[in-house]
């Protein structure tokens, strides 16, 4: 029934139209004017409504995002290396909304200002060797400190100093995040993924001795100034171990390891005073993994040394965990 | 005439043109074997004997193949050297496959438990090599019977002419995984 | 001519060999495909804008099982997008367009009477049917369509068990691609040979239209990245289907820990994007040739720099194999490596900044004609301004970490190709109109398109970016499980809402194509009063293009408003005057 309605509707729609249009032809017979020739009326009215939705409207709008939406994007890092993306972001951001506040009003400008007259005839200027230089040059010349600038982020953030950091573990799978902590040795044991047995979700291998005082969680606490080094692994397909917050992003691979340092430079008490009571740091997974991807989520929390201590002391070893029992 | 040298002209490039896009394929296909092999985990094995005489087999066969060319171009006929050139092709991908039966004699497998990337891949390429040798195969059969029934002359030899090129490519490119295969 | 057979309908329509036939083909193919494909963007969209709200439209189009009482399931959330991106991508702007306009305006614009090889040329159609079918059968089996994404990473597209798309939904889409690919193939090897070998007397390269320099190296990077894309799916079919492990490692996905080791999904994700990326620049070369067609003709001026042009385009086509690193900069690649990508890629911008700059130089003292194909390229050069810059952000390594697979992403590539290429296309659909049909497409309709298509297209895709800087990820069925982003649903809506104007507009553009085809006002030889050699052959279509004689070149394509002429263009096949230099 309701197809038939739906079919019907556009049915009538589509006659409309063609009658609409048929009388517009036949006006235009009547006049003795090709309805469809690109007139002087045309090009006004065009050219006028180029300038006035690519000039005003559209840059309008971009600003009014700004104004209005600007408040959506993520607050400034809470994390060391963050705060230099942040600056480079800004930077670039800077040098890329000048160009499109340059290059799209001259755009709609020209568009206006030489839009077509019967009897004009336009300029024949084929080519200028001088300004096609200048324009190659400038990009380059803008492009050089952009191109240094990022790669020294780069460098500073891939090469970071890890022989201190405390190392984590994040396990992903569908569709969930576990953490392993290194322990007292700061050393995680071997794991083998045809370990994966009952309570030994991450496939520990506890013959290893520093295995042993690995802890596992379902939650990460971080102690904040303190460097960490997280170790990605994944037990299916690839996930992404993304932290928002931090500006860290890594993907898990399966049969591999791969792992991002990082020092967390806020507390979350610090960030709810900032962002309000419900802030939390949160992981989320950002590669599309399967049916619940957009559900893979683990707590993240940064405290002061102390309040880590109570919450370690809580823990219970793996040795506890899994050969005691 | 003018009009045929343009589409003899035209034919050779799609030709060639289209073993540009082979040779990617299977640059593709190498060079995920190079990348692979650099994070370890490899098997080692010796490559069969068989795959030594299907080398023997492809060289011998393009040697015919640029004879028979030649006879056709002097106006002579070049069916039998051509007939040479399909035997040695077939004995190509028969030995081929017995090279597959020595790898598996070996412990080489393609798939399973106690399979090795090295192997898969030796399956995989030789494998898609052997698929556009037969191409090869069917266009020489069909110039076989061409030349058999007299349709290529002095003046008129296109259809030996991209069978060739293509032919000789192929043989070139089994030397290449060959010797890819055997040192790198 | 031996070309002039007595056609019959199925020689004319179905089994064609001519090249205006062959292109109409992947027209309308592309179109067909272009309305599922946005269909498919709306369904997801209202998701995305109402999750876990009912709609009667999601159960119309999807059935009970897919989207239970109206609400999509979370499965062929995923499904659908794979699908859209699949076939905008693949179907819609590249066979789409560059089948389109390669093949009708190739052999045109060279002054030829045909494709190198006709025959190879329908292959080459017949192919892309083939796996059009295919893929629009994998809508209708049981698992679903593929769901990993149009990038089929593996393992998730290998596992059957990890999404139910990667069972025989999945098997469908390589098929579907293989064919795909062949069917590039035997057109790329064709627009090639044709260009180089049946260029008309007077034709040399440097007098070529710039649709045909982008068409020639559209077709140069096929050739050279499809076949990669082969044996990049050739190992993932076997992984599936035979249990090889060239992408799989240490799995262990619904309990069962499977017998694969020493694979490696980053090896497959170098392979594909050493496709992926110079796939990206075969959607959007087709588009830059014709928009400088286009600009060219209605400013009634030269383009400017038609060498710098010619240039910057074998620039971008050469660096685009040297930049498929951007995408994986999170990978735990090498930071060296990294490096040189963030290097190669930037370098993009300046070839980029040059096309741009002299579009706008074209612009300058020109006496425009706004037809709806000038304003559909005018939109180009709008949207490549705005995607290029933000690209500059996404090819920073250092940047790219915390906005790699955000919404940004979404937000940068669909307005640097989705709506570049798409103004393209729309903007030769215009243009060539006349020329494939001998009739006009209506001017108004054509205005009133545009102009919703141009507000919309900016108001769904331009917020996407401040989603993508809020942190959001992409592809995910609904942003409603973390309270981080509970205050972004304004902006969903908004999106949501233009994509439904946006949509509905494309149906317009659709009925003036097919009125104007049997009822649009007549047009004449020249209507725009072009310079190439197209709009020398009669208007009635007939078999090898011309008449009597090909003309002979004596110019390049763009003498407009040349001093000394008697009007405002001086078509192609117009010998020098006495004393007249060319440029
Ligand atoms: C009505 C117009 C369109 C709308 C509303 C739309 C919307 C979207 C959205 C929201 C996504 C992201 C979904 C997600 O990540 O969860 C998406 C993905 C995508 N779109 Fe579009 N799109 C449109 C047109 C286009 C066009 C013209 C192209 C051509 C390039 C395109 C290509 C893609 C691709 C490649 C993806 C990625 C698919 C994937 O993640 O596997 N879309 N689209
Ligand atoms: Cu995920
Ligand atoms: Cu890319």
């Amino acid at each position: 029934m309701m197809s038939i309605l739906v079919g019907l509707i556009i049915l009538l729609s589509v006659i409309v139209l063609v009658q609409i249009l048929r009388v517009n032809e036949l006006v235009s017979e009547v006049k003795d004017q090709d309805a469809n020739e690109i007139t002087d009326k045309d090009n006004n009215i065009q050219g006028i409504l180029t300038f006035a939705v690519f000039g005003v409207l559209f840059l309008g709008f971009v600003l009014w995002q700004f104004k209005y939406w600007g408040v959506h994007i993520l607050p400034p890092a809470s994390s060391l290396h963050g705060a230099t993306i942040d600056t480079l972001m800004n930077f670039t951001m800077g040098v890329i909304l000048f160009v499109f506040f340059l290059t799209q009003p001259i755009l709609a400008w020209f568009a206006y200002k030489y839009r077509g007259r019967k009897n004009t005839v336009a300029y024949f200027y084929p080519h200028n060797n001088k300004l096609e230089v200048i324009w190659t040059v400038v990009p380059t010349l803008v492009l050089t400190p952009l191109i240094i600038y990022g790669l020294n982020v780069w460098n500073d953030i891939t090469g970071v100093d890890t022989t201190n950091s405390k190392i984590i573990e994040l396990y992903a799978k569908q569709f969930n995040w576990t953490a392993r902590y290194a322990g007292d040795d700061n050393t995680l044991g071997q794991a083998n993924y045809k370990l994966v047995e009952g309570l030994n979700v991450l496939g520990v291998d506890m013959d290893d001795d520093s295995a042993q005082d690995d802890i596992v969680t379902r939650e990460v606490h971080l102690v904040v100034n303190e460097p960490v080094l997280l170790k990605m692994r994944s037990q299916d397909v690839i996930h992404s171990a993304f932290l928002p917050h931090f500006r860290v992003q890594m993907n898990c691979v399966p049969g591999m390891t791969t792992q991002f340092g990082f020092t967390p430079t806020q507390t979350t008490a610090e960030m709810k005073e900032q962002e309000g009571e419900d802030f939390e740091f949160v992981l989320l997974c950002n590669k599309i993994c399967g049916a619940a991807h957009y559900n893979m989520k683990m707590k993240f929390i940064v405290e002061t040394q102390e309040e880590y201590n109570a919450w370690m002391a809580s823990q219970e070893t793996l040795k506890n965990t899994l050969t005691l029992n | 005439m003018q009009l045929n040298l343009k589409k003899n002209k035209a034919s050779k490039q799609l030709l060639w043109i289209g073993i540009v896009s082979i040779v990617m394929f299977f640059g593709g296909l190498t060079s995920a074997y190079i990348v692979r092999k650099a994070e370890g985990g490899w098997l080692e094995f010796e490559m069969p004997v068989w795959f030594t005489i299907s080398t023997v087999a492809i060289v011998v066969s393009s040697a015919l193949l640029l004879f028979a060319a030649q006879n056709v171009k002097a106006g002579k006929s070049g069916t039998s050297l051509l007939l040479g050139t399909l035997l040695l092709g077939i004995l190509f991908s028969f030995s081929q496959i017995q090279g597959w039966g020595d790898l598996v004699a070996q412990g080489v497998y393609l798939t399973g438990e106690g399979s090795n990337a090295s192997g898969s891949f030796i399956y995989a390429i030789t494998l898609m090599h052997l698929l556009h040798l037969i191409g090869g195969l069917i266009a020489l059969t069909i110039t076989t019977i061409k030349s058999k029934i007299g349709k290529y002359t002095k003046d008129n030899y296109l259809g030996i002419h991209l069978v060739s090129i293509y032919w000789h490519f192929l043989g070139l490119l089994w030397l290449y995984l060959f010797l890819f295969f055997t040192y790198s | 001519m031996s070309e002039h057979h007595k056609e019959t309908f199925l020689t004319k329509y179905v089994f064609s060999l001519d090249h205006k036939m062959i292109a109409k083909q992947f027209l309308i193919t592309g179109m067909f495909m272009g309305v599922i494909g946005m269909l498919m963007s709306i369904l997801f969209r209202l998701q995305l804008s109402n999750p876990g709200e009912s709609f009667a439209v999601l159960e119309f189009f999807l059935g009970e099982k897919w989207a239970p009482g109206g609400v999509l399931d979370p499965n062929i959330y995923l499904a659908l997008v794979t699908m859209h991106g699949t076939i905008l991508i693949f179907w819609v702007l590249t066979a789409g367009l560059t089948g389109t306009f390669a093949n009708f305006l190739i052999p045109l614009q060279i002054g030829a009477r045909d494709m190198a090889s006709g025959f190879m040329n329908m292959l080459s159609y017949w192919f892309f049917f083939a796996a059009t079918i295919v893929l629009l059968y994998s809508l209708f089996v049981e698992s679903g369509p593929a769901a990993a994404g149009w990038t089929i990473y593996p393992p998730l597209s290998a596992l059957p068990q990890a999404i139910p798309g990667s069972g025989l939904g999945q098997d469908l889409w390589l098929i579907a691609i293989t064919l795909f690919v062949v069917s590039s193939l035997l057109g790329g090897l064709n627009y090639i040979v044709t260009i180089l070998n049946m260029r008309t007397k007077g034709m040399t390269m440097s007098r070529l239209p710039l649709t045909i320099w982008a068409l020639l190296i559209v077709a140069i990077l096929g050739v050279l990245s499809f076949p990669v894309l082969l044996s990049c799916a050739l190992l993932l079919i076997f992984d599936r289907s035979f249990g090889t492990s060239f992408y799989l490692s240490d799995i262990i996905i619904n309990g069962e820990a499977l017998h694969n080791t020493g694979g490696s999904p980053i090896l497959f994700e170098h392979l594909f994007w050493f496709l992926g990326h110079p796939e990206v620049y075969i959607i959007l070369l087709p588009a830059l040739g014709i928009v400088s067609e286009v600009i060219s003709v209605n400013s009634r001026k030269p383009i400017f720099g038609y060498k710098a042009m010619v240039g910057a385009l074998i620039l971008i086509a050469f660096l685009s194999f040297v930049v498929w690193g951007h995408h994986m900069f999170i990978t735990g690649m090498d930071p060296f490596l990294g490096s040189v990508f963030t290097f190669t890629t930037l370098l993009i911008a300046i070839p980029s900044a040059v096309k741009v700059f002299n579009y706008l130089a074209t612009l300058w003292r020109a006496n425009i004609r706004f037809t709806p194909a000038m304003l559909f390229a005018i939109g180009f050069v709008s949207t490549f301004i705005t995607g290029g810059l933000t690209g500059i952000i996404l090819g920073d390594s250092a940047l790219d970490i915390n906005v790699h697979d955000t919404y940004f992403v979404v937000g940068h590539f669909h307005i640097v190709m989705g709506l570049s290429a798409i103004y393209g296309m729309l903007a030769g659909v215009y243009h060539w109109f006349p020329k494939m049909y001998g009739r006009m497409m209506n001017k108004k309709l054509g205005y009133f398109h545009f102009w919703v298509t141009f507000i919309s297209a900016y108001g769904v895709f331009f917020p996407m970016h401040f989603l993508g800087l809020a942190g959001l990820p992409r592809r995910y069925y609904t942003n409603s499980a973390f309270p981080m982003f509970d205050g972004l649903s304004d902006i969903n809506e908004v999106i949501t809402f233009f994509a439904i104007i946006g949509g509905l507009v494309q149906l317009l553009f659709i009925f003036n194509f097919f009125y104007s085809i049997f009822k649009g006002t007549k047009a004449t030889e020249n209507p725009w009063g072009s310079n190439t050699l197209e709009w020398t052959t009669p208007v009635e279509r007939i078999h090898g293009n011309w008449p009597g004689e090909i003309p002979t070149v004596e110019r390049w394509a763009y003498d407009y408003s040349k001093p000394g002429a008697d009007q405002d263009f001086v078509p192609q096949n117009v010998p020098l005057k006495e004393g007249e230099t060319e440029h």
